[in-house]
C-alpha cells in the first residue's frame, strides 16, 4: 500500500467510521425504540428485550459501514432510521400535535 | 476501499483491535483480578485477623459498640464476617457514604485498620478505569462494542475456523503469535462473547436508552418501581425522630432470614432504638446466578414480624439478572471464581497476542517506511510493552505499595492509586526509551521479582509468617504469576537461536 494511497484512502474511512459509530448509533436506537413500541408484551418486558438486543443491532450496523460497497452506502442506515423513529415515538408525537 | 467482504472485515479487525486493544487488555487483566477482589481486600489489610464466629455472635458484638457509640444514627449497617472476607464492619448513616469501622469480631473491639485501594480498585478501574463514573463507563462501553466488534470481524475472517482449531506451530515467530492468538481466541470464544455482551447488558439501560425514552419517557424510576414488585415503603413515623423503643432480638431474624434466602451477608437497620426501627438482612450476592443485589428481606426493628420477603421476578427481569450474573461471578463458590479467573487471563492473553502479532507482521515493512511513519511505529510498540507488561508492573506495584507506603500516611488510599498510575506512567517512558526487547524483558522481569518477592515482602512487614490461610493462598497464587513471568521472560532469549537451530535441523532433515 503506497504513501499517495493511504491519503486518498482517509476520506472514505473517515467516513465509514463516522457512519457506524454516530449513523449506527442512531439506526440502533431508532430501532430499539421501534420494537419498544411493536412488542406484543407489557412494557417492561418489551423495554428489557427490546434494550438487551439493542447491542446485536449496533454491531452488525457497524459490521455494515465497514462491508458496504462504497463509503455512501455505509451511511443508508441513517434513513433508515427516520421512519423507526416515527414509530418508536409515535405516542409522544401524537401528545405534541393535540 | 476493499474489495471482498474478507479483506474489509480484516482491516476492521486489525485497526480495531488495534485502537481499542490496549484499553481492552487493561479492562480485561483487572476484570480477571476483579473475580478475586474481596480476597486481595483482606490481604492489602493485614491488621484483620482470620476468625470464625457465628453470624450471631457478629451481630451481637456489631449491636454493643453501635449502641454504646451510635445511639443517636439514623441507620446502622453491620458487614458480616465471610468466607471470602474474614472482616466485620460497621458503617453509621448511608451504607456507601457513612464511616465505617472495622471491629474484632471475637472480641466487639474496634480494630485500627490502613486505609487501602484495596481489590475494590481493579473492580472500579474495570468499570469506569478510575475515571469519574459516568464518562468512565462510557469509554469501557465503547471498548466493549469494539470487543463485540473484532470477535464477529475476527470470525468472519478466520476461515478455517474449525481446522486451525488444532493448529499450533510453535517457535515459527509470526505463525506462532498468530496459532497463539487464533487458538485463545477459538477456544474461549463463548467465554469471549458472554462476558462482553453481558458486560454490555448491566448499563444497557445508560448506554441505549431509548426504549426507555419510547416507553417511559426517559424517567428511569417508574420503570424501576414497575419492573420489580417494590418492598413496602417504610412507615413514616407521626413524630420526628420516632419515640423510643428497644430494638427487637436480631437472632432469630437471621436464623429466619437465613433459612429463606441462604448465606448472609450483611444486616442494615435503619432507625434503631425508635418505634419505626426497620431491619433489612442482606444476602450474600451468589446465592444463585441471578444478580438479586437489593432484593432482600424486611423485617419490623420492633415487633420482629416480616415486613417483605425477597420480591419474585418475571422472566423478563429474571433473564436481564442472570446476565449480570454471569458477569460478576458471584456464583459457583471458588471453583467458578477459579474458572473466571483463568478464562480473564486468558482472554487478556488473546488480546495481547493480538497487539503483539500487529508489530511483528509489520515489522520489516515499516523499516522502509518514512521517519514519521517509523515514529509512529515506534510508538506503537512501546504502548505494546507499557501496556501489557507495564500494567502488570503496576498492579503487582499496587500491592507492594500497600505494604511499603507509611500506615499512618493521611489519605493513603489514594496514594496507592496515585503510585499505580505513575508506576504505570513511567513504564511507558521506559518503554520509549529502551530498545524494543530490552523493554520487554526488563519490565517482565520486574513483575516477575515483584510478584515472586511479595511473600518475602508481607513476612518483613507483617512480622507473622503466613498465619493467615486467605493471604498464604493468594501469595501462592501471585508466586505461580511470577513464575509464568519468569518463563515469558527466559523464552524472550531464546526465539531467535532456536529459530534458527531449527532451522539448520529443518534443513538437514530435508537434505536426509
Amino acid at each position: 500500500m503506497s504513501k499517495a494511497g493511504e491519503t486518498t484512502q482517509a476520506w472514505p474511512i473517515c467516513s465509514r467510521v463516522l457512519a457506524g459509530l454516530l449513523g449506527g448509533y442512531v439506526f440502533t436506537y431508532a430501532l430499539t425504540a421501534a420494537l419498544a413500541q411493536l412488542l406484543p408484551l407489557d412494557r417492561v418486558d418489551a423495554l428489557l428485550i427490546a434494550s438487551l438486543l439493542s447491542f446485536i443491532v449496533y454491531t452488525l450496523v457497524i459490521l455494515w459501514a465497514f462491508a458496504a460497497r462504497s463509503a455512501w452506502c455505509a451511511w443508508v442506515v441513517v434513513p433508515a432510521a427516520a421512519p423507526l423513529a416515527l414509530i418508536g415515538f409515535w405516542p409522544h408525537l401524537l401528545e405534541r400535535l393535540a | 476501499m476493499k474489495q471482498t467482504l474478507t479483506q474489509s472485515m480484516a482491516w476492521l479487525h486489525t485497526w480495531g483491535g488495534l485502537l481499542f486493544g490496549w484499553l481492552l487488555f487493561a479492562i480485561f487483566l483487572t476484570g480477571s483480578l476483579a473475580v478475586f477482589d474481596q480476597e486481595i481486600d483482606h490481604w492489602m489489610q493485614p491488621e484483620i485477623k482470620q476468625a470464625s464466629v457465628s453470624n450471631a455472635q457478629a451481630v451481637e458484638h456489631a449491636v454493643a459498640y453501635l449502641q454504646r457509640q451510635h445511639a443517636n444514627a439514623s441507620a446502622w449497617n453491620i458487614s458480616l464476617p465471610s468466607e471470602r472476607m474474614p472482616a466485620l464492619r460497621v458503617t453509621v448513616g448511608d451504607r456507601r457514604s457513612g464511616i465505617s469501622t472495622y471491629l474484632d469480631p471475637l472480641t466487639g473491639e474496634p480494630l485500627v485498620v490502613r486505609d487501602t485501594a484495596g481489590g475494590t480498585f481493579f473492580f472500579r478501574f474495570h468499570y469506569s478505569l478510575s475515571m469519574p463514573r459516568n464518562p468512565g463507563i462510557w469509554i469501557v462501553g465503547l471498548a466493549a462494542m469494539a470487543m463485540l466488534v473484532a470477535l464477529i470481524s475476527g470470525i468472519i475472517i478466520h476461515k478455517k475456523f474449525f481446522k486451525e482449531f488444532f493448529t499450533f506451530r510453535p517457535n515459527k515467530a509470526q505463525r506462532s503469535w498468530l496459532d497463539a492468538h487464533n487458538a485463545s481466541a477459538v477456544l474461549l470464544l463463548p467465554f469471549h462473547l458472554m462476558i462482553t455482551y453481558t458486560g454490555l447488558s448491566i448499563f444497557a439501560l445508560i448506554y441505549m436508552p431509548a426504549a426507555l425514552d419510547s416507553l417511559y419517557k426517559g424517567d428511569f424510576e417508574t420503570f424501576y418501581r414497575e419492573h420489580i414488585e417494590v418492598m413496602e415503603e417504610p412507615r413514616q413515623a407521626q413524630t420526628h425522630p420516632a419515640p423510643l423503643t428497644p430494638l427487637t432480638p436480631l437472632a432469630p431474624l437471621l436464623a429466619q432470614a437465613e433459612a429463606r434466602m441462604g448465606p448472609l451477608s450483611g444486616v442494615v437497620i435503619e432507625h434503631p432504638g425508635r418505634s419505626d426501627a426497620h431491619i433489612e438482612m442482606r444476602r450474600v450476592l451468589g446465592n444463585r446466578i441471578a444478580l438479586t443485589k437489593g432484593h432482600n428481606m424486611v423485617f419490623d426493628g420492633v415487633t420482629g414480624e416480616l415486613l417483605a420477603g425477597p420480591p419474585e421476578l418475571r422472566p423478563s427481569v429474571l433473564a436481564q439478572r442472570v446476565m449480570f450474573g454471569l458477569h460478576f461471578a458471584q456464583f459457583g463458590g471458588y471453583p467458578m471464581r477459579w474458572l473466571y479467573f483463568v478464562c480473564g487471563v486468558l482472554s487478556s492473553a488473546m488480546i495481547a497476542t493480538g497487539l503483539v502479532l500487529f508489530t511483528v507482521k509489520r515489522r520489516r515493512k515499516y523499516a522502509s517506511e518514512s521517519r514519521l511513519g517509523q515514529q509512529l511505529y515506534r510508538l506503537v510498540e512501546s504502548l505494546n510493552v507499557a501496556v501489557i507488561s507495564g500494567l502488570a508492573v503496576a498492579c503487582i506495584g499496587l500491592l507492594w505499595l500497600n505494604r511499603l507506603l507509611p500506615v499512618e500516611l493521611a489519605q493513603r488510599a489514594g496514594w496507592e492509586v496515585r503510585g499505580f498510575f505513575a508506576i504505570w506512567l513511567l513504564s511507558l517512558l521506559h518503554a520509549w526509551l529502551r530498545p524494543r526487547l530490552q523493554a520487554w524483558r526488563e519490565q517482565l522481569s520486574l513483575a516477575a521479582v515483584l510478584c515472586l518477592g511479595l511473600p518475602l515482602l508481607s513476612v518483613i512487614s507483617d512480622g507473622q509468617a503466613w498465619g493467615d490461610s486467605m493471604r498464604l493462598w493468594l501469595e501462592v497464587t501471585v508466586v505461580a504469576l511470577g513464575l509464568l513471568l519468569a518463563w515469558s521472560v527466559w523464552r524472550l532469549h531464546q526465539p531467535q537461536v532456536q529459530h534458527s537451530e531449527r532451522r539448520v535441523r529443518h534443513a538437514q532433515a530435508q537434505v536426509n
